[in-house]
């Protein structure tokens, strides 16, 4: 049950998505990703690429346009 | 778990652009009606785009990478409410006595596809096209700043090489306007039923594939 955290600041689309997919697939199991970006489209494409992949995921603004996205590998 | 900041309060920012922006309307308005109805539309579209993250770069791009054509279904939307609309503005134009057809119908022929393609190489790129550049900046993704330089750059040195390409390509290019060879009805019926096919294969893509890289 590792915690990962992905540093995506500045980046502008698609990166954080293909980082995030790269990323999750070295993933074990069980762990949690959690995605830094501040490019509110990234939130946009990330999440709806997780829910097709059927995992878990939830989007925390934690500061003005700067974001969070947990993803857990459920399977 | 990393601590949430405190964020800013900015409604206040909101208020004096708001007002700022009504201002600015009334003395568009009072130049002439026209800026103050580009001026309006402009600030509704901005709106439209960052709040439904509409992104025309997405929609294209996103098909390939990650196989989702969420965007794309969203542009073909777009594009058949477009039909009908621009339809009606032309068609109520060309009953009225107009005698060129409103709207801009500009020649088809290769300069399209190759100003497409290099379009397509430099909006994935930048990650943005124009309005997604637009809005990003005043959301505050300042990297797109750096996008706008280019884009201003490459929009001068564009009308530069424009007569060239008017010379080489467009002025022997034919215009196509679908009305001339299906009727109205016909260009409208044959428009929608050919979004509604890429519609319907967009949605099967979507369903079939599921990218992981």
């Amino acid at each position: 049950m590792a915690e990962v955290r992905l540093d995506c600041l500045f980046e502008a689309c698609p990166i954080p998505l293909i980082k995030t997919m790269q990323r999750l697939k070295v993933l074990n199991q069980g762990d949690v990703l959690i995605v830094e970006t501040d490019h509110s489209c990234a939130t946009k494409n990330i999440t709806e690429w997780v829910g097709k992949q059927k995992l878990l995921c939830q989007v925390v603004e934690v500061s003005n346009g700067e974001w969070e996205i947990y993803i857990k590998k459920v399977r | 778990m990393k601590k949430v900041k405190i964020k800013k309060d900015q409604s206040a920012y909101f208020w004096f652009f708001s007002f700022f922006a009504l201002i600015l309307l009334f003395f568009f308005g009072i130049t002439s009606p026209y800026l103050g109805v580009y001026w309006l539309f402009g600030i509704l579209f901005g709106f439209v785009l960052q709040k439904s993250r509409f992104c025309f770069v997405a929609a294209f791009r996103d098909p390939i990478i990650a196989g989702s054509t969420s965007l794309f279904r969203a542009v073909l939307v777009a594009m058949a409410i477009m039909t009908v609309s621009f339809t009606l503005i032309q068609y109520n134009a060309i009953q009225g006595g107009a005698i060129a057809i409103p709207g801009r119908i500009s020649p088809v022929g290769v300069h399209t596809i190759a100003g497409g393609f290099i379009f397509g190489i430099g909006m994935v790129i930048a990650g943005g096209c124009a309005t997604g550049t637009l809005m990003r900046i005043g959301e505050g993704f300042l990297m797109q700043g750096i996008v706008l330089v280019g884009f201003l750059i490459g929009t001068l040195w564009g009308a530069w090489d424009y007569p060239w390409w008017e010379r080489v390509f467009i002025s022997k290019s034919p215009t196509v306007h679908l009305a001339q060879y299906f009727g109205w009805t016909g260009a409208v019926l044959f428009q929608l039923v050919l979004i509604a096919v890429l519609y319907y294969i967009a949605k099967k893509y979507d369903d079939q594939n599921n990218i992981l890289l």
